[in-house]
């Protein structure tokens, strides 16, 4: 790396965490010069210091939530990546179903929450539905749309070989969508994790969520938004390893 | 031995669309033959029926004495076409071997490598697509039409998207893969649009008319082989240049 790139580098990192840091401490001596009551919006140090002070237990909710988010994450892209190789081969199918996708993709997720928990129990089974519904989504459109975006003459090259269609599909057409289902499966890592939050909110006794929602029942503004910055980091982790997977396996993939 | 290639009366057209009108030539053993028309004169279309990728609406075809399917099975046709189209996942030598893995073929493990030193990158093997000019792409793509050791190579403009100098220099080097020792391949087919290019390759150019494409003229080109750069200066070499561009301009 050249000692420009070097430089550059260190600028885009610079340049946003003094920002970071300059916010936190206006913010900080704001609060304590205008003495803004703590159920509002309380001090940074406060919240760094009940962030430290109850790490375990908040990593402990976070885990769930990740799990949770996870699972239901790898359940819908599973499903939505078959659903994607029908509908790209038969058209047929694709516009018998289609609307239904639709549907199912414009009900929002927060009135669907608790038909899921009466469905699937206030445990996490429902809060995995809930992740699983939103982020099934992405991965379907994309594919589709991956799929079908072969270049013609490529698919003339192996048409005059006369390829199977099964070797066209290993060949071309599935290494081709690679690329349109990472970015798909990078937008549902952060949706799921949404997902699972929304589904804590309808009824749960562990989770980010429920952190959140019971802090805010006794008015614990400091507890609550610890939670906010774990739900954060737990969507931003997901992502980050979507995206270290996605720079392995796409790797001619210029960014 | 009849002609390698035989064309009667091929028409085709899409809904109202007339795209090709009574095409007929012949193309012989160990021919090298240019189409050159205008673009969107069907010049490809053709291609493709010959190489049985599309059914002409009207005609016949006789390839080596048998329809093109048969030709297909048998692995007869080599393509190579405008673009590389190289498998960006696959390094150089792995797009070469492509379609030796397609037709389950372990015979020959030695031949992409071979292939790839022929078209002068036998130190790109493991190199991907992207890292490679556009004109060391098309000699891989050329290396991949040989893997298979076709009889007939069909190219539809190869080299249209290259710069002058690289496009010289790879019309050279066609014509010595050709016509090497050990080549397979008996009869090329070439698309091009430019004048001098089918010329300068070719044993007979074919000038197909604006769309509806039918066969204007048929110019055969007794220039000595091997051809070299300093034919492009011969009186004779001008004059068939000026012959066909006068023939185009007819239109």
């Amino acid at each position: 790396m050249s000692k420009k790139n070097i430089k550059g580098r260190l600028k885009q990192v610079l340049i946003p965490t003094s920002l970071f840091f300059l916010i936190i401490i206006v913010w900080e001596l704001v609060i304590s010069i205008i003495h803004y009551p703590e159920y509002l919006l309380p001090r940074p140090s406060v919240i760094f210091n009940e962030l430290v002070i109850n790490f375990d237990s908040l990593l402990y909710h976070t885990g769930i939530t990740l799990l949770e988010a996870v699972i239901g994450f790898v359940i819908a892209n599973i499903l939505a990546f078959i659903i994607a190789v029908v509908f790209a081969h038969s058209k047929t199918i694709k516009t018998g179903l289609h609307p239904f996708v639709i549907a199912l993709q414009t009900t929002p997720i927060i009135a669907m929450a608790p038909l899921l928990v009466l469905w699937f129990g206030t445990d996490i089974g429902s809060k995995i539905a809930a992740a699983a519904l939103v982020s099934f989504f992405p991965t379907i459109v994309n594919g589709v749309k991956g799929l079908k975006s072969v270049d013609d003459e490529a698919l003339d090259l192996f048409k005059s070989l006369s390829a199977t269609k099964w070797q066209i599909f290993t060949k071309l057409k599935f290494p081709n969508a690679l690329p349109y289902f990472f970015s798909a499966l990078k937008t549902s890592a952060t949706l799921s994790v949404i997902g699972a939050i929304v589904g804590e909110f309808v009824g749960a006794n562990k989770g980010i969520g429920y952190v959140i929602l019971v802090s805010t029942y006794h008015l614990q503004t400091v507890k609550m938004f610890t939670g906010i910055i774990m739900a954060a980091v737990a969507g931003m982790i997901f992502f980050w390893l979507v995206a270290m997977i996605e720079k392995k396996i796409v790797f001619w993939q210029k960014s | 031995m009849g002609p390698i290639i035989s064309v009667r009366n091929i028409e085709k057209h899409y809904d109202n669309l007339n795209v090709l009108k009574k095409i007929s030539f012949d193309i012989e053993e160990g021919e090298f033959v240019s189409i050159l028309g205008p673009s969107g004169c069907g010049k490809t279309t053709l291609l493709k029926i010959l190489g049985g990728l599309i059914q002409p609406s009207r005609g016949t075809l006789v390839i080596k004495g048998g329809s093109v399917k048969i030709a297909r099975e048998r692995r007869e046709f080599g393509f190579v076409f405008q673009k590389p189209v190289l498998l960006p996942w696959r390094t150089v030598l792995e797009n070469t071997r492509l379609p030796l893995e397609i037709l389950g073929r372990s015979d020959a493990p030695e031949m992409p490598a071979n292939l790839l030193k022929l078209v002068g990158l036998e130190r790109f093997g493991n190199f991907y697509p992207n890292e490679l000019s556009g004109g060391m792409q098309q000699r891989v793509a050329i290396a991949r039409a040989l893997s298979f050791e076709p009889s007939i190579l069909l190219m539809d403009e190869p080299f249209g998207a290259l710069d002058e100098v690289t496009r010289d220099r790879l019309n050279l080097e066609l014509l010595r893969i050709w016509k090497k020792e050990k080549s397979t391949i008996s009869s090329i087919l070439f698309i091009t649009h430019s004048v001098p290019e089918s010329v300068f390759m070719s044993d007979k150019v074919i000038v197909l008319s604006d769309r509806p494409g039918s066969v204007q003229q048929i110019v055969d080109i007794d220039l000595p082989r091997p051809r070299t750069t300093k034919m492009k200066y011969s009186k004779k070499y001008l004059e068939l240049v000026q012959c066909l561009r006068k023939t185009l301009k007819e239109d």
